[in-house]
């Protein structure tokens, strides 16, 4: 177990290098010029070689690029070209914020998709399974971007239980709609799988044991049924959190949440290099952590799962 | 009796909290933003948010006022020599939100350090009208006395030609005044916490959330009424009116799309031309856009009068030249380029194009924009010319257009400052090509000559006529195809009173502004 997680650490090397040389490439060869973003709307060519020479463009691509891979082996990120701000710095301020509401939407899919699946495959209201089925259906295909407004339309203007949008400086409040709005995709895909999951691991022998053995339905379906139809859960929570805690442009776009998702794809749109390098990279690194969590994880949930530290 | 005294000081600490929130509260105005500032430096705010923020912060010797009027600002009186080469400004007693006393050596080293070459501002233009400025930003030569502080409230600066616009530059947020201790202290960082002597100073900055003013404790001028103002950053449209209309915000701009909502729910909307123009550039270096007949054909072979009342629902004028009605001392002239496909399709005969040809329009990305440009090639298509539409996110888009590699191009112009001379000069000057501001490469001796002319007039009427010259002559030169000067809605909360919509986004201070 510590071997392999020794070696996925080791492996994080060169996948930062190979994040780090791909975004540094993409971006110079996407069109677009940070320059032209901080000079705004009027100005003159010597201008823009001025700002170029101050920000260090106009230097051969593999010194800037061996400049780069130098920073970040000192953990320097650099500063934004736009804001002058230290980007850990807004990393620092930032990920937390997208944490909170990447772990609440994840908390929301899995309770509620385990549920409602676990529900569904129970069978014993037909009717009430179906439907809910059809509702994860729906989910599954529900566009955020509508959802996020429906949901603002309805529990803020309508009802007024919640506020629209903002952070509200960490208040639950503010939370539930967009962790909704996030987790709504997930929470689909949680029950589709839990209930064909379930369906399959009720007639397994072991299930037929726990019941002969006089076990209760809850006992069954929670420690012998659930657990094991768990597995593919966990790829996908894995995988929908990796992507979360990257930002959730949509949804913090909508409900002007101030993560990580909408600093990326302003720096994106104005060509910040050093803010796009920095956060791909923590995101990279970020990716690969919760994947390795998912693995380690996998182990816990199913013992026949073995994690070994490769090589033999 | 232990239970009174736990009853006692449950009950202060409830009037404490109610008369905290009673006084705070209510006088805080509560706006949205739809970036974030980049910076609040003068010297760097380039973008519509970081100058509205910037100029709340810092002073100007002079401003604009709610119509775009030139008023005092830190400079209570002026005088100009008769060539109009000399200002003298003598500035009031003003002091910045640290509490120290503004001198005239502060404009001096603020000036000087928005064209020192080793700032590298890209505003540094703003005052390149001041006597060997172009040279010392570039080379670092000294400006040899062209900008000096006589005494601790005089300034003086000399022009190396008579500029009648050169007070509309100084009221730009660029030429803020910045507490100099302060910005030699924190650097790079200033944007980030500036010291002005503006009514307003920041009191917090939430990245990518909120950004709060207070009033400035040392301000001199007549205090704001209201004691801080929140700009929210909600980047989309939809979420902005939800908190509209929830009451967490005071003041909303309408967009378009929303205006026939609101106009049928009978909600009172305040109307204002803004200082902008929408065109589409055509690129006047490339065949056939080099040809004045066909350019004209383009002009007339669109519908611009019912895009505007059925994609813009009405927020607009057509556009008969390049200078904004409100800017303009006389009416309108009568257009030359009513729709007529029939008298398009001969144009383009004439031109040697009975078949037409193939264009292509590039856009930014922007669902407006599109349903506009869909429009226009259902238009051209009328006249045999298949248009294909390129979209392109800002930063692409700015780059193509500033090397000319479109045939043509969807675009606006705000205007910088009040002034025919910012619609003709950076737009159709042979010098402006590219990034200045000529993106469609137009050039014409004549208007060329009116608008040198012109910057140097010290007499408004002969200036105006210079100005109206040149805009004639571009105008049926047909370097563009002109659409509309938009209009601008919005819907501001009953419990605001003294608010007006400014003409120039930065002649609103919010000091008149009672909640």
């Amino acid at each position: 177990m510590i071997r392999f997680v020794l070696r996925r650490l080791l492996l994080l090397i060169p996948v930062v290098w190979g994040v780090l040389t791909v975004t540094f490439v993409l971006m110079y060869i996407v069109p677009g010029d940070p320059v032209l973003t901080l000079a705004g709307e009027r100005y003159d060519e010597k201008t823009l070689e001025e700002m170029r020479r101050e920000l260090g463009l106009d230097r051969p691509l593999l010194v800037q690029y061996v400049e780069y891979l130098g920073r970040v082996a000192r953990f320097d990120l650099g500063r934004s070209f736009m804001t002058r701000r230290p980007v850990i710095e807004s990393i620092r301020e930032r990920f937390p914020r997208t944490l909170i509401l990447a772990f609440s939407a994840m908390a929301f899919a899995v309770v509620g998709g385990l549920l409602i699946g676990a529900f569904a495959a129970w069978g014993r209201i037909p009717w009430l399974g179906r439907t809910l089925m059809a509702g994860s259906l729906v989910g599954v295909s529900i566009p955020v971007f509508w959802l996020g407004l429906l949901l603002i339309y309805l529990f803020a203007i309508k009802l007024s239980l919640l506020p629209p949008s903002g952070y509200g400086g960490g208040s639950l409040r503010y939370l539930v709609l967009p962790a909704i709005t996030l987790s709504f995709a997930s929470l689909a895909t949680v029950a589709r799988v839990t209930r064909s999951g379930v369906i399959d691991s009720v007639s397994e022998d072991y299930v037929r044991t726990a019941r002969a053995k006089g076990l209760g339905e809850i006992v069954v379906m929670s420690k012998h049924v659930l657990r094991n139809a768990l597995i593919p859960v966990v790829t996908i929570v894995g995988t929908d959190f990796g992507s979360y805690l990257s930002g959730s442009v949509l949804t913090e776009s909508i409900f002007g949440w101030p993560g990580l998702g909408r600093y990326i794809v302003q720096a994106i749109l104005k060509r910040d290099f050093p803010v796009i390098q920095g956060a791909v990279l923590f995101m990279a690194i970020v990716f690969v952590l919760v994947n390795l969590l998912v693995d380690i994880s996998y182990g816990l949930i199913d013992p026949r799962v073995r994690l070994k530290g490769g090589g033999r | 009796m232990r239970l009174q005294h736990n009853g006692v000081i449950v009950t202060i600490l409830m009037l404490l909290l109610v008369s905290c929130s009673h006084e705070e509260e209510p006088q805080q105005l509560r706006l949205a933003l739809q970036t974030e500032p980049s910076t609040l430096d003068p010297a760097f705010a380039v973008d519509y948010s970081s100058g509205l923020l910037s100029s709340l912060i810092h002073d100007n010797l002079v401003r604009f006022d709610e119509e775009g009027r030139i008023v005092p600002g830190l400079a209570g009186r002026r005088e100009v020599s008769a060539d109009g080469t000399v200002y003298t400004f003598n500035l009031v007693p003003a002091r910045f939100s640290n509490g120290r006393s503004v001198k005239a050596s502060d404009v001096v080293i603020s000036f000087t350090r928005l064209l020192a070459p080793s700032t590298v501002s890209p505003r540094w233009w703003v005052l390149g009208a001041i006597r060997g400025a172009a040279d010392f930003h570039h080379s670092g030569r000294s400006m040899d006395g062209a900008l000096t502080a006589p005494d601790d409230t005089t300034v003086v600066i000399q022009l190396a030609q008579p500029t009648a616009h050169f007070l509309s530059m100084l009221s730009m947020p660029a030429a803020g005044i910045v507490c100099v201790e302060e910005v030699e202290r924190l650097g790079e960082m200033y944007g980030r916490s500036p010291c002005g002597s503006g009514p307003w100073c920041l009191e917090s900055w939430l990245e990518g959330d909120k950004l709060s003013l207070r009033r400035n404790p040392f301000y001199q001028g007549r205090a704001p009424a209201i004691t801080g103002i929140s700009f929210r950053i909600i980047p989309e449209s939809m979420t902005r009116i939800a908190e509209f209309e929830v009451g967490n915000l005071d003041i909303l701009e309408v967009p378009r799309a929303e205006l026939t909502r609101w106009r049928s729910a009978g909600v009172s909307l305040r109307q204002q031309e803004e200082l902008r123009i929408v065109y589409i550039g055509l690129n006047n270096r490339k065949s056939p856009f080099d040809n004045r007949t066909v350019r004209r054909a383009l002009n007339m072979a669109i519908d611009i009068e019912s895009i505007i009342v059925h994609l813009l629902f009405g927020a607009g004028h057509r556009a008969h030249g390049v200078i904004p009605p409100s800017l303009r001392k006389e009416p309108e002239p009568e257009g030359l380029y009513a729709y007529d496909p029939h008298e398009a399709r001969r144009l383009l005969t004439e031109a040697g194009f009975p078949e037409g040809f193939a264009m292509e329009i590039w856009q930014r990305d922007n669902p407006e924009s599109g349903r506009i440009l869909e429009s226009v090639q259902g238009y051209l298509a009328q006249v045999g010319i298949t248009v294909k539409l390129v979209t392109r996110e800002w930063s692409a888009f700015k780059q193509a257009i500033n090397r000319g590699t479109p045939d043509a191009f969807y675009l606006d112009w705000f205007a910088d400052y009040p002034d025919a001379e910012n619609f003709i000069a950076p737009l159709f000057h042979s010098e402006n090509v590219g990034g200045g501001g000529n993106r469609s490469a137009y050039t014409n001796a004549a208007v060329d000559s009116l608008i040198e002319e012109a910057a140097r007039c010290p007499e408004e009427n002969r200036r105006w006529e210079l100005y109206r010259r040149a805009e004639e002559l571009v105008y049926s030169d047909a370097p563009w195809i002109f659409l509309w000067f938009p209009l601008r809605y919005e819907v501001i909360s009953p419990r605001v009173r003294g608010y007006r919509i400014p003409a120039v986004f930065t002649g609103q201070r919010f000091l008149e502004v009672k909640l």
